[in-house]
This record gives C-alpha cells, structure tokens and sequence, in this order.
C-alpha cells in the first residue's frame, strides 16, 4: 500500500498574511509606482536644497568650502544693497509683466469671443511666442533693439523720433525685457481667459437679458465674477513662472546696464559663477526661497482648491 | 423690420475685428519674421540703412558659415540626445506615479502632501538648486556628462509629466480596468493593456510638452557644461551672442534652425496647450 | 396681456424652426406649447421672448408690435429649463435682480422677494448658493425670479423636466395654482403630454415648426383633428389601425377583423375607395374573454398589471392593440380575447390626408 507520507509535506501558507514579497503586487503596489519619481525628486530638489543649506555656512576659496562661518554670510546678504535691489527689479519686473499681460491678454479675449474664420490656425499661431527657447528670443530682440540695424531704430526714425538705445540705457532696458515678457506671454493670458469664457454656460447671461441689464451690466454683474476663478488661475500660474526670469534677461543685457535688469537669478548666479562666492550665494537663494515659498503657499491653496486630488 | 440698420453696424464691427485681428498676428509674429529673414541676408544687406523688410538677395552663406565653421551641429546632436532620453525615462517615472495617483486611495493627507509637495518642485526657481548640484556634480564626476544633464532633465520635467498623465489616467473609467482584472489580467498588465492606449493623445501631448520644456532650458546646460561635446543648443547660442556680437546674419541662422523643432512640436500639441500650461487648471 | 402670433417663420441657415406659425393667447390663459423635440415650440417661446429674432412675421403682446423691442422691454418673465440661476449670488439676491436693474429702493426690494420667496416656501434659503440647493428648490427660486417682476407674461421653457418624478407630480398642480392666482398669461413649453394636459387652458401641439391642433385638453383629448395629434396625446397612445369601408355589410373592415359601424357609417362622408385610420382610446375598449358579437376576436400578448388597473395588448392580425382592464385581470399569452368597441368613441380619419373625417 503507497504511504502517504513519503511526499514531501507542503509548508502550509498563511493566507491572510502573505509573506511582503508576495504582497508587492497589491499592497505595495501604490507605493512602488510612485517610487521612482519620488526618489528622483527627492535626490534632485530636497537633498540639493539641504545641501545648499549648509554650504550656506560657509566661506568658499577657490571655489571650495573652506571655513565655517555660521550665520555671517546671512549677516553679509541683510546688508547687501546689491542683493536687495535685485529683489526690488525682480518684483518689479513680475508686477508690470503680469499686470500687463492680464490687462492685454482679458481685453483681448473679451474683443474676441464667437466665431471667425481660420479661428483655429489664429490660435496656433498665437502660441508660438510662449513656446520659442527664450534664449533665441532674447537674440531675435537684440536684433530687434539694434539701435543702428534693429528694426525698432528704423521704425521711430521714420516717425521723427531719434532711436533709443534700448539695451544700454538704465532705463529703457529695464522697458526693454519687460516689453519682451509682455510680447512672450500676452497671448497666453489672452489664450487662457479666453478658454475660461466660453466655458461659461450661456443661460444665466440670456437670463440677465430677460431680467432687463444692460450690456455693461451684465458684463460687471455676470461675466466678470463668473470669469473670476479662471483669470485667477491665469494670474497664478504666470507669477509664479515669471519670477524664474533668467535665460532672456541673461542674453539681452546680463543683467545691465549697470544693475537696472540684474534681477536675483542673475545677481546669484554671478556671485555663484563669476566670482565663485559659493556660499554667499547660496545663502542668497535660502532667502529666495522663502520668499517665493510664502508667495506659493497661497497660490497652492487657490490653485489646489479646483485640482484636490 | 430693422434688419438693415443691424447689418451696417455688423459690419462694420466686423471690419475693426478683423483688423484688430491682423495687427496682433502681425505683432505677435513678426519678431519670429524678422529674425527668419535676417538669417537669409548677405552681409552687404545686413548693414544697409533701411533696413529691408524682405531680403533682397536670399542668400544661403549664413548658413554655410554658421554650421560648417562651429560646433552647431554637434550642440544640436548634444540636445537631441538629452533631451530625447530624459523625455523618455520621465515620462516613464511620471506615467507610473501618475497612475499610481490618479487610481489609488491613499489617505488624503498623504496625497495632498504629495500632490502639493510635486507641484511646489515647479515653482523653484531653477537657480535654487544649481549651485548645490553643481558642487555634487563636480564631486561625482558629472560635470560634461550625458548622464548629468539627463538626470537633472529628468528632474526638471518629472513634476509635470506626473501631474499631466495623472490627468490624463483620471480621464479613463475605471471600469475598463476592473473588467480587465476581473477577466484575469493584472493591475500593471491592466495598466499596459488598457489604459495606456487609451491615453496615448495624452502621453503624446506630454511627452512633446516636456521636450519642448528642456529643450528651451538654459541654465543647468550652461552651468553643468562647457565642452562642446556636451553643451546643448541654447548654451551654443548664447556663447556665439558674447562671442560674435555683430555676426547678425549668423546668429539669425542658428536661431531660426533652433526654433524648428519647437514650431513643429507647437502645432502638434496646441489641443492640449491651456491645459499642460495651467496644469490642468483649465481645460 | 393676450399674445399674437402672425404668421411667425424663422430659420436657422438651412434648417426651418417655425413655418408660418400663427397663434392666439388669450388673457390669463395658461396655454401649452406641446411637441417632440425639434419641432419649433422653445423657438416661439425664444421669439416671443426676444432672445431670438424671427425671420419674418410679427409678435404682438397686448395688441402692440414688439418685434423690435429687446427682451427688457418686453415685460415678460422666461423661466429656464435649467433654471440659470446666478452662480456667484445668493438665492435673494438672484430673486432682487430684476429688481435691481430697475432701480427699485432697496428696502422695497426686499420686501418683494421676500414675500415672493415666502409664498413659494424657500423664505428660509434666502441667503444660500444656488450650489447648495437641490434641483426643486432651484426650480422654485428660478420662478421666484420670474414672478417678483410682475411681468406680463410668463413664459416657461420645460421647467419641470429636470426634477424628479415625484416632485414634477408636485410641481405640476402648484404652478396651475400659482397661475391661476396670478392670473398672469403664461405660454409654458414641454414635450411632455401628460403635463400638458393637467396643467393648459389650452394646448398648441406643434410639429416640424407648425401648429398641428390648437384647443382645451378636452378637445384635443377627444376631438384630435390629425392623426399626428390623436397618437401624440393619451398614454398608452390611442390604437390605430388601417379600415376600409364595407358598405355592403356596414362595416369597416381591417386585417384581421370586422367590424360593424353602422352609426359611425352613417355620421361621416366616407368612400368605399379610400383608406382610413380608425382610432379608438384604450379605456374605450372592453376586453373580454368570451366572444361578444360585434367585437374583435384576438389574441393576448402580454399583460401588464399597473395596480390601479390591467394593459393588455392584444394582437389582432399582424397589429397590436392596446385595452384598459380591470385591475385584477390575469391572462396567459395567446389566450383567444374579444374587444368591444364603443362606437360613439370611435375615430375616423383619412389615411392620405391624416385628418379626422368631418361629420356629416
């Protein structure tokens, strides 16, 4: 008679706890996905920005940290004209662009809601603007900003005025970038609130109709609060991308003439890379950060309210 | 009726659009225009007083000196190759975080940590994390490398590819999933099989999106490398800039090569362009 | 204020909304637009409220011209199908809106809405979104909006068809009340039969832009003039089948069965030659399982008990019919039945023309 017990007797498995490599497929299956990206980021912001932290305390020489200086390079930065002043432009600069853009860019969208011809192949083109590389946008405005080849030198010439040295004076360059911004990104502002307009259903406007406001009323009364959270979002999204300001301001006028375009991005990024003052610079972009980070935090919670995820 | 009085008025209306209309394409492209044309004017051209607003002689020699004499073209091999590479791999890393955010039920203060903490990465200013990278890059040997760049590439761009398809796999029902798993497949063969194809337009449209995004960069390229073998486009040009400051007709050349791909890549996506723009915000 | 329309077309491009439509409403009437979709009724109503402009003829309101007059001038009130209400202001402030505009003091204002709010029982949502109310109490604030004006004339565009069963059940009989009280001319939309026959003073059913039959519920119900109108109103549709005339043995005679009419035969002008259209309501069918004389012979089909009563279709010949039954009426599938028809319930209509057949 066969014995039953000459097989090998199988390990009885737990099914409710299954072993953790079984459980990878399903359980940890979230986390795993998520893994890679998290550890990428994690390996190219957190751990560089800690870093940054501490180099922060210290002197560099020869483009090395040397010694430890605890807080002196903050000391250095709260007494630093430069640095303060290139604040002061960078500010500058994002208020009159975004301003600028969503005062152009609402205008324009309200001028054209409704249907027209090649709507289509307009919108297109419209766009190119904000996608070109901006350092080939500040070469086609250096170009453009020739004062003795440039376009805008012919064009003033001919209605009598004398040309102006766009990039080389204190302030027409700073009119200059600012011009260029608005010219970039006009139509995305313009794109953008045009898009949240005719999200808007039609009905509660034929009823504002029906109720007897005028067009000016309806416009104040109806499309202006119902086109509120999408200019919102406009705003937002075009400050926080504006204060990253560099690769074109770096191509027209390196941050001059003078300091009058040396936004912080460039003023860093000299102390950092011309004059190699590492640690200084560092601590010069903690303080960025905070600063940007305080202006983020109530952009989040705006824009996080219609993303919740 | 008063039919007639309505239709004057119409269009007249019509008439100021319409020219509106033409002014602001004119605006928008004409800077674009100029600089195409300049590419394409003999030397004697470019110094002429007026300057002309169509090229006389269409001349080809800008070309011939910009890319023959310089390392042009091994800038552009340089970016193509960082940046295709990057695009793919973040892509990839996105497309599974995304999904993984978009399908699964982790506690809400995690996602929201998460999904806040993933957006705020694309609101630091570049400049904020290039000095620690650099000095870390130097450490490790990573300064003039493929690697380098594409890392970082894959760093710059992950927020939002993950934020993108995170959109995009919300779009899919989840339903279709659920019959697949209950057919027999597998959450990640349900994932391959089903859902990707199904946002294919989308991982299209991002896919071009973030080429375009490092594409354009130009800081970390400038920074993290400075051997021809390894500088990308947007670096070569800024050096021909400082370099040849009146070489117009040259500089005008690789610009307008430079902006080629862009164009291309723009009239392909510009479905999805409001949308990637705002991250969603707006559709 | 009555409501004229003459001769009314409008077209969109190609497409013809309305064909010369001409239409009379009278004083404090609560007339009903009634037809499928596509058949031009919200076209009149949104021409009547000036949201469209027609292509030709004329609109009077009150006797006077107002074709070229904006919708803010019209001193008529148009309730959405989808309420449209104001997202971004409270349910008091949408209602104080119209009043608004014409400069109405605040306190005034206020007092309106209130009292509108308060007799259609939202008084205690004064302060609330629209986002925050369910879909009847959007319905209600959309009519308080409308009412708090006074207008007059209201016009309706389906307000009920996007609330539930029940609650449109409800709402029914309170916007009868409220008009009736009101006394205001209302011209109301909807495609829905039954809403229209509960509710109008009279009904208008329109098809493909044109006015098919116009008059009160009992004339439309009993009298239809078109075949179009008998089958749209009634539910279950009234049954009809294809006859000829027998004259031989006075009868009509369809597929299937005989039928003897000598009344019907002898009240109408009919030819032998022509084909008709007899129709004939479900509750005016007797169903029986034993043969009658005089009653069609057919066969169960299928059975549906309602509770209140029985549906049974029957087939007769390649049709099938539809009987009202008593409630506790069960019957298999196939079971041999025999219909009884009342004859002075009996329709006769031209099968070319689709028109009733007049009395003699």
């Amino acid at each position: 008679m066969a014995s039953l017990t000459t097989a090998p007797i199988e390990q009885p498995t737990d099914e409710r706890n299954p072993p953790w490599y079984q459980r990878l497929g399903t359980d940890y299956l979230p986390f795993l996905l998520l893994a890679p990206a998290v550890i990428t980021l994690l390996a190219l912001t957190v751990y560089p920005f800690l870093y940054s932290v501490y180099i922060s305390f210290f002197r560099f020489r020869g483009g090395r940290p040397d010694t430890f200086i605890g807080l002196d390079n903050y000391a250095r930065l709260l007494q630093d004209p430069h640095f303060w002043e290139s604040i002061r432009t960078l500010l500058l600069y994002a208020a009159l662009s975004v301003t600028l853009e969503f005062v152009l860019g609402t205008a324009l969208a309200l001028f054209f809601t409704g249907h027209f011809p090649l709507r289509g192949l307009w919108r297109s083109l419209m766009i190119v603007p904000m996608m070109l590389t901006p350092v080939v946008i500040g070469v086609i405005w250096r170009l453009m900003y020739d004062p003795n080849f440039g376009i805008t030198a012919y064009a003033l010439r001919s209605i009598g005025l004398a040309p102006i040295e766009w990039l080389s004076k204190g302030n027409w360059a700073f009119v200059a970038v600012v011009l260029v911004d608005v010219w970039n990104w006009t139509p995305f502002m313009f794109l953008l609130i045009l898009a949240g307009l005719e999200s808007l259903p039609v009905e509660p406007f034929e009823a504002a109709r029906m109720d007897g406001a005028s067009r000016f009323q309806i416009f104040k009364d109806h499309m202006l609060p119902m086109l509120a959270p999408t200019m919102l979002v406009a705003l937002l999204v075009r400050s926080m991308d504006v204060l990253r300001i560099f690769d074109q301001i770096f191509i027209m006028t390196s941050g001059g003439p003078g300091s009058a375009t040396e936004v912080t991005s460039l003023y860093l990024y000299k102390t950092a890379f011309k004059f190699f003052d590492m640690g200084y610079a560092a601590a010069g972009l903690f303080v960025l950060l905070i600063l940007i980070t305080i202006l983020s935090r109530i952009y989040i919670r705006f824009l996080g309210t219609g993303e919740e995820g | 009726m008063d039919t007639r009085r309505f239709e004057w008025s119409n269009i007249i209306g019509t008439a100021i659009k319409y020219a509106v209309l033409l002014l602001i394409m004119v605006i928008v492209l004409f800077p674009i225009y100029w600089m195409v044309i300049t590419s394409f004017k003999g030397r004697l051209e470019l110094t002429t007083y007026p300057p002309t607003l169509f090229p006389k002689n269409i001349i080809l020699d800008n070309y011939r000196d910009a890319f023959s004499d310089s390392d042009i073209p091994r800038y552009m091999l340089n970016s193509v190759i960082v940046v295709g590479v990057s695009t793919l791999i973040s892509l990839f890393f996105g497309t599974l975080a995304g999904y993984s955010l978009a399908r699964f039920a982790f506690t809400p203060t995690f996602k929201r940590q998460i999904s806040f903490w993933i957006l705020s990465t694309r609101m630091i200013p570049p400049i904020v994390t290039i000095i620690p990278i650099f000095l870390i890059y130097r450490n490790l040997q990573l300064l003039n490398t493929y690697a380098g760049m594409i890392i970082v590439y894959v760093g710059f761009t992950l927020p939002f590819t993950t934020w993108m398809m995170r959109a995009f796999v919300r779009e899919v029902p989840v339903d279709l999933e659920e019959a697949a798993m209950v057919d027999g497949d597998t959450r990640l063969t349900a994932l391959l099989r089903i859902v990707l194809p199904l946002t294919a337009p989308g991982l299209v449209a991002t896919a071009i999106f973030s080429l375009i995004l490092v594409w354009n960069e130009f800081l970390f390229a400038l920074i993290l490398t400075t051997t021809s073998a390894t500088i990308t486009l947007p670096v070569g040009i800024s050096g021909f800039v400082s370099q040849f400051e009146v070489l117009w007709g040259q500089m005008s050349a690789v610009g307008t090569v430079a902006i080629i791909p862009i164009l291309i890549f723009t009239l392909a996506v510009q479905r999805y362009l409001v949308r990637g723009l705002t991250l969603g915000a707006v559709k | 204020m009555d409501v004229q329309y003459e001769h009314l077309t409008k077209k969109f491009g190609a497409v013809t909304a309305l064909d010369d439509f001409t239409l009379h409403v009278p004083d404090g009437d609560f007339l009903v637009l009634l037809g499928p979709s596509g058949c031009g009724k919200t076209t009149a109503l949104r021409c009547l409220a000036g949201l469209e402009k027609p292509t030709s003829g004329i609109i009077r309101i009150g006797g006077k011209v107002v074709n070229r007059l904006q919708p803010r001038d019209r001193d008529v009130a148009l309730v959405f199908q989808s309420y449209a209400l104001y997202p971004q202001m409270t349910v008091g402030n949408n209602i104080m809106y119209p009043l608004r505009i014409r400069h109405i003091p605040k306190e005034e204002r206020l007092r309106m809405a209130h009292d509108v709010a308060r007799r259609l029982e939202i008084d205690a949502l004064f302060d609330r979104r629209p986002n925050q109310l369910s879909g009847g109490q959007r319905q209600r604030v959309a009519l308080a909006r409308a009412i708090v004006r006074n207008p007059n004339v209201f016009l309706m565009d389906e307000p009920l068809s996007n609330l539930d069963a029940r609650l449109r059940v409800n709402m029914r009989a309170e916007l009868k009340h409220l008009q009736k009280t009101l006394g205001t001319t209302t011209v109301y939309v909807t495609h829905d039969q039954a809403e229209a026959m509960t509710m109008a003073d009279r009904i208008a059913v329109m098809r493909d832009g044109r006015l098919e039959q116009v008059g009160t519920p009992d004339e439309i119900y009993f009298s239809p003039e078109t075949v179009y109108v008998a089958g749209f109103v009634g539910s279950p549709a009234m049954n009809l089948l294809n006859v000829r005339v027998d004259s031989a043995s006075r009868a009509l005679v369809g597929d299937g069965f005989s039928l003897s009419a000598t009344s019907v035969l002898e009240a109408h002008a009919v030819d032998e030659t022509k084909h008709y259209i007899l129709g004939v309501r479900p509750e005016h069918l007797t169903l029986s399982l034993e043969a009658h004389p005089g009653s069609i012979a057919g066969a169960v089909y299928a059975v549906e008990p309602m509770g209140n009563e029985t549906l049974v279709y029957v087939k007769v010949g390649q049709s099938t019919l539809v009987a009202r039954a008593d409630a506790m009426l069960r019957a298999a599938v196939n079971t041999p039945c025999w219909l009884e028809i009342r004859e002075d319930r009996l329709l006769l209509f031209d099968a070319e023309t689709e028109r009733r057949v007049p009395r003699r």
